[in-house]
């Protein structure tokens, strides 16, 4: 239904050549594995994948000079291995995600979002871990899982199944499913409690419901909603004492207590300005080799690429991430479907609010919350749900012609 | 259909999302470049703040050197032991305890008695740097040192250090005018806060008195500096850059160890001798203290400043210890700290006629001349109905008439008696209540001299003013009489001088009316070098106009004094026609004591090259118990006796006295 309201005339005449009805045929006879036709991989979006490699590995080289001791002539690796390991998996999750066409993933999309549920319902029981007041983790040996990574693609995806074929504009009663749909997540999340995640969530819903063609008064009234609800968290006993300092911290920047949320935002501070125009140059750091920063190599890795890279690289970091959601965009722009569009917007939705969420925490123009910086944050969970995001929206981008 | 896309257009849509991601990527980096491009300067001075550390490294003091380069003040190795908190923290509490128990039991076996409270308590104490290790016992044995060293993995924490300790290879010589060093105190380390090219820290040395004191601008050495680079949690990750302690310069005084050696001995020796012979009237002399001073009359130079009792500065390295403290200060000994040569305020007696009798012909009280009948004594003009009124000379002895010069030779109390009085009487006429006193101050009496060691005393010039000003602060006549003026004539009643003010004003008349302010330092040099890096200059402090007719006539008085005058006896024998000595006595009474033996001299006199004061207190005359001394140090001087050289014990025979201890009676 989606594919009809396309208009042809906008496509260049050789993909519409290639768009014909008996080919589209063909396709559809065509097993799941034969699917994986060389035509497709030869859309592959390149300058998105290199993007994401590039901001990848430079996280993972960050993650070394934050972790590996403070002996200027020591390397500690082991941090490092993890963190490539992760990305090895990503990767590998990437690859899987882009084999299968996502209209055939559609089908089963409720399938990872139902388990996305169980485990968030799983992670605050007693079988989660806790840490630092928030029950957020599985720990599996030596490794750690946080599911509500994992949840926020599971509920891209469901969202888009579910918004794809709705009726534009969108009915009251679809409006209210897809916040059901949102909202269980979010308030599994929310017993954790972790409201910067819960906060991404909110994000998605809002790009993907903007663009799913929600009436322009619903989409108010639920900004307005939103807004309410998180004063209104921030004003209950929802969250400790401790985790509301550290959201409304920011707001007094040059208050003289230096209590840890203070400190940290300082010391933050400190590390990426003191890098200035060129960085102090690669493992030269001294905020990050001696570990000022608390929780650099997770939350506060862009104090390191600060620090170390100065505003030339801080800037060429952002800079890619900016080409990387440009490309994302660009891939729901042309997306061969609204499922596809919607997959697009809600993966873009997902990285710019926690781009912006976790990079404007370091430099002390959002409230501290512990969100992760996409691809380069250490951490499995977040590196594999980033890659698995990227893998659909390459699988949207390489079958944009059918 | 068509209605629907446009009515929801996602291409707008799309747009909208767009320009939302445009807006937070661009504000990003405008947070950014303010952060890193603007701002960064301040962040940069907060990050190297959080990184850094420094500790000072303290440099070994410059030495102090005698005229001729020997060695008085030199610096030593010591072993220090001290304890690393950052290692010791790390220990398990029962292990720390066990090391801290084991340490205060291996010091105190080696003679250093501390205890496990005693170290806890110190490193406990704030005020040690925390990237130091805090020192706990300085200057232990050598083979501790290697005990230590041997079982490292017995005592984690411990650490063997070495440090420069204040060595003194001639004992106790000179040690008033070395003075010692102690630990900065914090009112010392407020008053030094300032202080950009040598910091202090707390527990730093510094002088505390004589010239350890007063040039510890140039003895104290250049702090090394090390940089240690902390992390996050405040421990030492590594040391960053070092630069490297340099020691201070040394000093070299103008002291000559060998005539200091000699004038100590011999006013030790004068004190025995006085001690020994009894008075006319049967009473014992008590010859408590004594102090003599040595100056180049040329220069201003002391090349000697004895001060009896004395102590030994050994005591002060690392701190008194409470009980040497209290012998120190004990009134029966006499306070050995301090210097009498400056610190010591006696009347001059005889000695002081040198003034009067250039105040009176300065301001023609008298002509060079001018004859005057001593009968004996001297009856205070306008007083009457008084035992007080008149004035015996001293012995009761008449030298029939005598001019000024004589009157210096022989002592004269009745003519320097008249002038006191005349000064008075004839005030009007002579300009007024101080006419006496505008003469004697260009000498420096009444002032300090100015000489570089600390609470030098003033000594008293006195005045009606003064005399007024004192009656109303404690008590007496507040009315200035005219026996006040005749008791000033001969050194008497309220004039007090310092042994060092006395012999300035010897050398100011003997290099004909330059009064220099005494310097005990010629030049400041760099460590072990004959580098030069500060001269001190003679420093003129006033021109006293003597014009010959003034001055012929005292200097052939003074010069009389031994050939036949008041010291005739003590430099019998002396070569006098080929080194002629120009001199006076003095014998000040003190109410219900001894007297006061005083001799002030220059020699040779026609080109003099040493002007000298000798006070003995409680001591009888001063012919007999402080011309000796002069004598002796004459003897030295002109080559007659050979000079002594200084031993190690700081004298050329002997020792100090030994301290009475405290609470014993001395008489």
């Amino acid at each position: 239904m989606a594919r009809t309201t396309l208009d042809l005339s906008r496509i260049p005449s050789r993909e519409r050549q290639l768009r014909t009805p008996s080919e589209r045929g063909r396709r559809r006879d065509e097993s799941l594995f034969r699917d994986r036709a060389p035509a497709a991989w030869r859309h592959v979006d390149l300058v998105l994948l290199m993007c994401t490699a590039a901001v990848s590995a430079l996280g993972a080289l960050m993650i070394l000079s934050s972790t590996r001791g403070t002996d200027p002539d020591v390397y500690d690796l082991s941090f490092l291995r993890k963190q490539v390991f992760f990305l090895v998996m990503g990767v590998i999750g990437m690859v899987l995600v882009t084999l299968v066409d996502y209209r055939r993933l559609r089908d089963f999309a409720w399938l990872p979002y139902a388990v996305g549920l169980v485990l968030l319902a799983l992670v605050v029981s007693p079988l989660g871990t806790e840490q630092r007041g928030t029950q957020a983790w599985f720990q599996l040996g030596s490794f750690q899982l946080q599911p509500a990574e994992l949840a926020k693609v599971t509920v891209v995806l469901a969202v888009a199944a579910l918004l794809a074929g709705s009726e534009v504009p969108l009915r009251v009663h679809r409006v209210g499913l897809t916040l059901l749909v949102f909202g269980v997540p979010t308030a599994l999340i929310m017993l954790q409690p972790d409201l910067g995640t819960a906060l991404v969530f909110v994000a998605i819903a809002t790009g993907m419901l903007l663009i799913a063609g929600a009436r322009a008064r619903h989409v108010v009234v639920l900004t307005a909603v939103g807004v309410i609800a998180v004063v209104g968290v921030l004003t209950s006993d929802v969250l400790e004492t401790y985790q509301r300092d550290r959201l409304t911290g920011f707001l007094d920047q040059d208050g003289t207590d230096l209590q840890a949320e203070a400190y940290n935002l300082d010391q933050s501070k400190a590390a990426i300005a003191s890098g200035s125009t060129s960085g102090k140059g690669l493992f030269e750091g001294t905020q990050t080799r001696l570990g000022f920063v608390p929780e650099q190599h997770t939350d506060f890795i862009f104090t390191a690429v600060g620090e170390e890279l100065g505003f030339v690289g801080s800037a060429t970091v952002l800079g890619l991430l900016a080409l990387m959601c440009l490309r994302i965009w660009r891939t729901a722009q042309i997306a061969h479907d609204r499922l596809g569009m919607l997959i697009c917007v809600g993966v873009l939705s997902m990285l710019v609010f926690q781009i912006f969420q976790n990079v404007g925490m370091t430099m002390g123009i959002m409230p501290i919350t512990g969100i992760t910086l996409p691809f380069m944050s250490y951490g499995g969970s977040s590196v594999l749900a980033s890659w698995l995001a990227i893998g659909l929206v390459l699988n949207v981008h390489m079958r944009r012609f059918g | 259909m068509r209605g629907h896309v446009d009515e929801h257009r996602p291409r707008l849509r799309l747009s909208i999302v767009a320009v939302v991601s445009v807006a937070l990527f661009a504000s990003l980096f405008a947070r950014l470049y303010d952060l890193q491009v603007v701002g960064a300067g301040d962040y940069q001075v907060q990050a190297e703040a959080n990184r850094v550390r420094t500790v000072q490294i303290p440099a070994p003091r410059g030495r102090i050197l005698d005229r001729d380069g020997k060695v008085i003040v030199d610096n030593r190795v010591a072993v220090v032991v001290a304890v690393d908190r950052s290692v010791l923290s790390e220990l398990p509490r029962a292990r720390r305890d066990d090391v801290i128990g084991r340490l205060a039991l291996d010091l105190t076996g080696a003679g250093n008695p501390v205890s496990p409270q005693e170290i806890l308590a110190r490193l406990e104490d704030e005020r040690f740097n925390r990237y130091a290790p805090v020192p706990i016992a300085v200057d232990v044995p050598e083979e501790l040192k290697i005990y230590f060293d041997e079982r490292a993995a017995d005592y984690p924490s411990v650490v063997v250090e070495r440090t420069a300790l204040r060595a003194y290879p001639y004992g106790p010589l000179a040690a008033h005018i070395i003075g010692y060093v102690g630990k900065i105190d914090p009112t010392e380390l407020a008053a030094h806060q300032d202080e950009t090219a040598k910091p202090y820290t707390l527990n730093d040395e510094i002088g505390k008195t004589g010239v350890e004191q007063t040039y510890e601008r140039w003895l104290r050495g250049t702090p090394g500096l090390r940089r240690i680079e902390v992390d996050a949690e405040g421990d030492p990750v590594r040391v960053i850059s070092e630069r490297p302690p340099r020691a201070g310069d040394d000093l070299v005084l103008s002291l000559d160890v060998d005539v200091q050696a000699l004038a100590e001995q011999k006013v030790q020796q004068g004190l025995a001798d006085a001690r020994a012979r009894p008075n006319r009237d049967g009473t014992r002399n008590a010859a408590t203290k004594g102090a003599a001073v040595v100056l180049d009359p040329n220069n201003g130079q002391v090349i000697a400043m004895a001060s009896y009792p004395s102590y030994d500065p050994n005591i002060a390295v690392d701190g008194f210890d409470a009980a040497e403290w209290a012998r120190l200060n004990d009134p029966v000994n006499h306070y050995p700290l301090n210097n009498w040569a400056i610190q010591g305020q006696w009347a001059p007696g005889s000695t002081y006629k040198l003034f009067m009798g250039y105040a009176a012909l300065m301001a023609g009280v008298m002509a060079p001349d001018t004859v005057f009948s001593d009968r004996g004594g001297y009856l205070i003009p306008g007083c009457s109905g008084d035992p007080h009124c008149y004035r015996r000379n001293a012995g009761g002895a008449a030298y029939g008439n005598v001019t000024i010069q004589r009157a210096i030779t022989v002592s004269s109390d009745a003519y320097f008696y008249n002038v006191g009085a005349q000064f008075w009487l004839q005030r009007e006429r002579l300009g007024g209540e101080e006419a006496l006193q505008t003469h004697l101050r260009p000498w420096g009496l009444g002032d300090g001299t100015g000489v570089a060691l600390t609470s030098e005393a003033s000594g008293r010039v006195p005045t009606p003013a003064w005399k007024r000003e004192y009656a109303e602060r404690v008590d007496g006549d507040p009315d200035w009489r005219t026996g006040d003026s005749v008791n000033m004539g001969i050194g008497q009643g309220d004039v007090l001088v310092t042994p060092l003010q006395l012999a300035n004003g010897y050398a100011t008349f003997a290099n004909g009316g330059t009064r220099y302010v005494p310097k005990v330092a010629i030049r400041a040099q760099a460590y072990q070098t004959d580098r030069v890096t500060q001269k001190f200059e003679p420093e003129v402090a006033e021109k006293v106009p003597l014009p010959p007719h003034v001055r012929q006539p005292l200097y052939d008085g003074l010069v009389g004094v031994p050939v036949s005058g008041t010291a005739v006896r003590a430099f019998s024998g002396f070569p006098l026609d080929t080194y002629p000595i120009a001199g006076k006595t003095g014998t000040a009474q003190v109410d219900e004591k001894s007297d006061t033996a005083v001799f002030a001299a220059f020699g040779p006199a026609p080109a003099p090259r040493y002007a000298m004061a000798v006070f003995l207190e409680e001591s009888g005359f001063g012919g007999t118990a402080s011309a000796p001394v002069a004598r002796a140090l004459f003897d030295a001087l002109s080559g007659v006796v050979p000079l002594q050289p200084a031993g190690p014990n700081g004298l050329p025979v002997g020792a100090a006295a030994p301290l009475a201890p405290t609470g014993a009676s001395y008489d």
